[in-house]
């Protein structure tokens, strides 16, 4: 490892620039500003999953001054654009999901919005429904193009069925993981805003300026100039405020067209709970080949995951599904094969991790069963197994000197955990009888920074920097804080750049129409991609300000102040990638981040109810810009997986979501949180700023495999299901043993 | 309605409806915006504040309840240049993520430190388990508390608002009446006159009322009534005033002693901001079946009193209810209080609850038990569970076979019990469990009370 390089403000565990404005309750969120001239915006839903929409009608009760837009009211084209356009803003004439909005409703105020709610007359005739994932395997419906497969990507490599044929041992099994709803603690909103120009302004709890602005261009026909989307302090967003703000904003968007007025849309918690996009729920079958000494010869995976009723961004998580299910093993020969079905259910959507803690979930599920199945210990069957560098993904991608972690973290959690001891101590601990078990499980999980393969190179992410008079740099992106740190970390990395104190950079807060398109703030992307081209912008301005000031300024930065200066990088990649999106083979990932967990639990076994007691995590992530920051990171995330793994259960009746609110939906709380120990590891990456690489949605990759490999050697029974509640522990309790 | 309080040390008087959240007062009314909307249902503890001395949900709190009170929120707790220690440590140990819980959590750490000096990690825990934090991991929340802990603390010079009351005085405009009264006798006058709405601590009605489910046109709230607050000892029988908030129960020595099931099922109630405002009379008159303070009440053969203006009469606990959120309890009277005899010295108590999560959480089972051992038999046993059935019940078949039982012969009469436990219930499937694993789990915790009689 080279030696640790000279820096101050990369590396320093700063606090967060917006901490004294949050914890002192300065900071103003969307709801919290006032708003009184605003209207009040909401949607009309359907309460069945599939029907033909005969009629949406105002009945005599409708208040004169409200307004009811329908599908044939719109004056837009009818498509919130994603990944496809086919989902409609408006239901036209089928609904395809409970809860998909018929119509929008504005009134001046709260009053006359509920009066006009109840005053809007919705015709439906029921149809049968899709509602479970092997209907919709068998193409019932069909719900979605000739036969539900909404997306479908395979990997092969190598020659699988002779390698089964030749294995010692076959180890089979299939894993299932559920929906996870974000939760964040700010629900969703939009205000949006018609401008004089007959365009329309939005401010918003969001994660992806240019998405909307994108959405609304498409939809409303508008250029861009007209549409200005900015955003809103964001109390939370764990992908949840990717996709669906861009409806929700064409929502506000029409009626405050429609009104000429600014229509307000904020949820409470419980319609952002029944109508937001969740994570998808999956299905896996994995067999994996092993030959004598225990080395992974081969896998065949079926990996199936539930898209709802539209297309959202069901593809994309679904590939990146695929190029992680095989987990951070060497795999010489490999059948993979990704669906993704359409049912009558609401869309799913992004959820930090973004279709890879379903496949770690599986892969890491059937590591464990094949090390039973083996006679190993869990960690030795991986150590045989993790990919170092020189070794090649089974998609192609081979691993380049220093990029390779997996062993790294994984001796050094197994190291700091005193993980064979914790092992032993929990099985003298279960002999001695009582109601309390004890279990330790080990995890390894890897995840790909930035977009898979060529994305980065297709949306060419922009950066620009201004240089103030008063001698501040003010950075232009549309990478938002959304509590992660991107507005602590993105200035220390150009204070870095610029050898300028932090406090001499100043975060302009994302808005169209005064930062460029930097990207969305997701993939794991802000930090190494954004960052990278951050420095890129720095350098230049640095440069500017010095032909300016003359090389003798002792502060060219400051000298040149009132020189307008400003510069601006776009990503160029590296020449060295290779990638074929046709055949999704080659160097998808250009920083993978490496992480490996040991979970202890506590299961209590009149009730089963399961207590982590402790969860210690390594990630490995090329530089910790801010490692306090970074801490939190791992923490947080690592409770997401951890509670997606046994406590967050959100079941499905008659095409709802069942658990649609916060008393139902249980997301844990401080005495549901394990004690955390986190170790940083580094090996800077020549891909991002100062050898970053991502981190946001590793964490909580982990969280569920480890759990569930804790309860696995609690109770000595095998677990095949994200989350495994205490009821699914029970009865299989009693299957197995007494 | 015309309240005024104090609010940030500065006394505010304010025209607003009666129901008005306190939450919504403050946002709105007075511009302090620091406390935030998470959920409407006190789950989340985003709009928590300190409302003479003890944590708060807004969101559950009517307005009314606010009057002649001292209101602490974030926006008078520090300032960058002048924090208060729990902010500087929040900063530094980098506990804040997205910041919407932050309000919140700060207020709960300070209340927990005006209570207590140099807390404990799990107190730590148990104290800001109502405020729920999805950035978090809520590690470094936990570290920052300890750190702050450490400082020096700044007391907010707050002194908790005390009597006497005046009225808040009713406006033309309001869609309900409210009555104050300060004693018993008052109470129960009013209540004779009909349609008037008990309110204990509000925290089941705040939700009702927010969600426009109940919309009373008077409500009688108890909160200034002192009879029926405090615990006192009757002959051999505390006598727990039913308007008592679950916060004050958890502190009285003499219950903590006496009748450790009650305690134990009294800290299991929601969190510290549920707990500063519920009561015993709200949980048996809601009539949950999944209600926690019930189990014990029917475990240890409490009779509950109630009282009207034709008198008073007492009901055993377990002859109080009669269905589904059903109770025996006339439209004029109130729970005034619940009587729990002190159990024979020796008697084991035992309450335990399986809920959706570690705290905040609604019960998939619920058990109190009661037994004493005279000469190596079982004596006086009581079994009552609670989310298995339309009601909290007493486990009258597992009882029988238990009651006389040889201590020899445990390990049979556990199973014995714990299998007719599992026959007797009658629990359902619904959104947090189903009725297996309530039956089931019924059983088990009926067999561990059992076997933990030999030791
Ligand atoms: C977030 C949250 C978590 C919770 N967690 C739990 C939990 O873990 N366990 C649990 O058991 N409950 C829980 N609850 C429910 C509730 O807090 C309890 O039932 C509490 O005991 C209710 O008491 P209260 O005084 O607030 O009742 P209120 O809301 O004031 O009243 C409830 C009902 O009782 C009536 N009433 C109240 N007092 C009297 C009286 N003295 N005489 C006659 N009628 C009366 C009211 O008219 C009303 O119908 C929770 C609630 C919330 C919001
Ligand atoms: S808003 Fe969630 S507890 Fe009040
Ligand atoms: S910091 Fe985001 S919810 Fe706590």
């Amino acid at each position: 490892m080279p030696a640790p390089p000279d820096r101050r403000h990369v590396g320093a565990p700063l606090p967060r620039l917006d901490a004294w404005g949050k914890v002192t309750g300065a900071t103003t969120f969307l709801s919290d500003e006032p708003r009184s001239d605003a209207w009040l915006g909401a949607a009309v839903r359907s309460p069945l999953p599939h029907a033909r929409l005969v009629s949406v009608s105002k009945t005599a009760a409708f208040p004169p001054q409200a307004v009811l837009l329908t599908a044939a009211d719109l004056p837009c084209a009818n498509l919130v654009a994603m990944v496809r356009e086919d989902l409609p803003l408006l239901a036209a004439d089928e609904v395809r999901f409970a809860t998909q909005p018929v119509a929008l409703v504005a009134a001046p105020d709260r009053e006359t919005l509920k009066a006009a709610l109840a005053a809007v007359a919705v015709e439906l005739e029921e149809l049968p429904a899709v509602l479970d994932l092997d209907a919709a395997l068998r193409g019932e419906g069909p719900v979605w193009g000739a036969d539900n497969v909404v997306a479908e990507y395979r990997i092969d490599r190598g020659d699988p069925d002779a390698a089964f044929a030749s294995a010692v041992t076959v180890v089979e099994g299939t894993y299932s993981t559920g929906y996870q709803e974000h939760m964040y603690l700010e629900p969703q909103g939009v205000v949006a805003t018609p401008r004089p120009d007959g365009g329309v302004e939005i401010l918003g709890s969001l994660q992806c300026p240019y998405y909307i602005h994108n959405a609304l261009k498409r939809a409303l026909g508008l250029d861009g100039d007209r549409v200005v989307v900015r955003q809103s302090p964001t109390g939370g967003a764990f992908g949840g405020k990717e996709d669906y703000p861009s409806i929700l904003a064409l929502q506000a968007a029409v009626l405050a067209l429609r009104c000429g007025q600014p229509v307000s849309m904020i949820y409470e918690r419980r319609e952002d709970v029944a109508c937001t996009t969740k994570r998808h729920p999956s299905r896996t079958r994995y067999r994996s080949a092993f030959d004598g000494e225990g080395r992974l010869l081969a896998v065949d995976i079926d990996l199936v995951l539930d898209a709802g009723a539209f297309t959202t961004l069901s593809p994309v998580v679904l590939s990146r599904g695929v190029l992680h299910v095989a987990g951070p093993y060497r795999v010489p020969h490999a059948r993979i094969r990704g669906r993704t079905v359409a049912t009558h259910t609401p869309p799913n959507g992004a959820f930090r991790g973004f279709g890879v803690p379903k496949a770690a979930f599986a892969c890491e599920r059937q590591m464990d069963r094949a090390a039973r199945r083996l006679g190993l210990d869990p960690a030795e069957l991986r150590r045989r197994n993790l990919v170092r560098d020189g070794d090649t993904f089974v998609f192609g991608q081979t691993l380049r000197p220093g990029m390779a972690a997996a062993d790294l973290v994984l001796e050094r959690v197994l190291d700091r955990s005193g993980y064979e001891q914790r092992r032993r101590e929990a099985r003298a601990f279960n002999a001695g009888g009582g109601p309390l078990r004890r279990g330790v499980g080990v995890t390894l999980t890897m995840h790909g920074g930035g977009f898979t393969g060529d994305g980065e190179d297709r949306i060419k992410g922009k950066v620009a920097v201004r240089l103030d008079p008063d001698g501040l740099v003010t950075l232009l992106v549309s990478s938002v804080e959304m509590g992660q740190g991107a507005a602590t970390v993105l200035p220390q990395i150009a204070a870095e750049a610029l050898g300028l104190p932090v406090g001499r950079i100043r975060f302009h807060q994302p808005d169209t129409s005064a930062v460029p398109d930097s990207g969305p703030t997701v993939a794991s992307r802000t930090t190494m991609v954004v960052g990278r081209i951050l420095v890129a912008a720095c350098r230049q301005l640095a440069d500017k300000a010095r032909a300016f000031a003359g090389d003798k300024a002792a502060d060219p930065l400051l000298a040149a102040g009132h020189a307008g200066l400003t510069a601006t990088a776009v990503y160029e990649s590296d020449p060295d990638i290779d990638w074929d999106q046709s055949t999704m083979h080659g160097d998808a990932y250009q920083g993978w981040s490496w992480a490996a967990a040991v979970a202890e639990v506590e299961v209590d076994v009149d009730t089963m109810e399961v207590r982590p007691v402790r969860l210690t995590h390594v990630v490995e992530i090329g530089c910790a810009v801010n490692p306090v920051l970074c801490v939190g990171q791992v923490e947080g995330g690592a409770l997401q997986g951890l509670a997606w793994g046994h406590l967050e259960e959100m079941k499905l009746k008659d095409g709802r979501y069942w658990n649609d609110r916060m008393s139902t939906y249980i997301i844990p709380t401080s005495l549901d949180a394990p004690d955390f120990d986190v170790e940083l590891a580094e090996l800077p990456s020549p891909r991002g700023p100062f050898g970053a690489k991502g981190l946001g949605e590793l964490p909580l990759n982990a969280g569920a495999p480890a759990l569930a490999a804790a309860v696995e050697d609690a109770l000595d029974i095998e677990v095949f299901e994200a989350p495994v509640t205490p009821e699914i522990l029970l009865a299989r309790w009693r299957e197995v043993s007494r | 309605m015309k309240i005024s309080m104090w609010v940030n040390g500065v006394h505010r008087d304010l025209e607003v409806p009666p129901l008005k959240r306190l939450l919504d007062v403050l946002r709105e009314d007075l511009d302090l915006v620091g406390a935030k909307e998470g959920c409407g249902e006190g789950e989340c503890g985003a709009c928590a504040v300190i409302l003479d001395g003890r944590l708060v949900n807004s969101c559950l709190l009517p307005a009314y309840r606010a009057h002649g009170r001292v209101v602490r929120t974030i926006e008078g707790l520090g300032t960058p240049e002048r924090p208060d220690p729990v902010q500087a440590a929040f900063v530094a140990e980098g506990a804040v993520q997205c910041g919407y819980c932050i309000p919140g959590l700060v207020m709960a750490s300070r209340a927990l430190l005006d209570d207590e000096a140099g807390p404990s990690r799990p107190r730590i825990r148990e104290a800001l388990a109502g405020n729920l934090c999805r950035c978090t991991g809520y590690e470094r929340v936990v570290r920052a508390v300890e750190l702050a802990a450490r400082a020096p603390q700044r007391a907010c010079g707050d002194e908790p608002a005390a009597g006497p009351w005046s009225s808040p005085q009713a406006s033309t405009g309001d869609d309900v009446t409210v009555h104050l009264p300060t004693t018993l006798r008052e109470a129960c006058e009013l209540l004779a006159r009909g349609g008037v709405t008990v309110v204990g601590g509000a925290t089941d009605l705040g939700v009702l009322l927010h969600e426009g489910i109940v919309s009373p046109a008077a409500l009688l709230d108890l909160s200034r009534v002192a009879e029926v607050h405090g615990v006192r000892r009757e002959g051999g029988a505390l006598v727990i005033g039913a308007a008592t908030p679950y916060a004050d129960l958890m502190r009285d020595p003499d219950v903590a002693r006496d009748l450790p099931c009650l305690h134990e099922a009294v800290r299991t109630v929601g969190a510290p901001a549920i707990q500063s405002l519920g009561t015993l009379g709200g949980n048996l008159v809601n009539g949950s079946p999944g209600a926690d303070a019930v189990p014990p009440l029917l475990a240890l053969d409490a009779r509950v009193r109630l009282v009207s203006a034709a008198g008073e009469r007492e009901v055993s606990a377990d002859a109080f209810f009669t269905g589904y959120r059903a109770t025996v309890r006339r439209d004029d009277e109130l729970v005034a209080a619940v009587v729990v005899p002190v159990p024979a010295a020796g008697t084991r108590q035992s309450f335990r609850k399986a809920g959706t999560r570690r705290a905040q959480a609604i019960a998939k089972v619920n058990l109190a038990a009661c037994a004493r051992i005279e000469d190596g038999t079982l004596r006086e046993v009581r079994l009552a569970a609670g989310s298995v059935g339309p009601t909290v019940v007493l486990l009258r078949v597992a009882m029988a076979i238990l009651e006389g039982g040889r201590v020899a012969d445990l390990e049979r009469l556990a199973g014995a019990a714990a299998a007719a436990a599992r026959d007797e219930v009658t629990p359902i499937d619904d959104v947090r469990s189903t009725e297996r694993y309530r039956r089931e789990v019924t059983g088990n915790l009926v067999a561990r009370f059992v076997t933990s009689l030999s030791s």
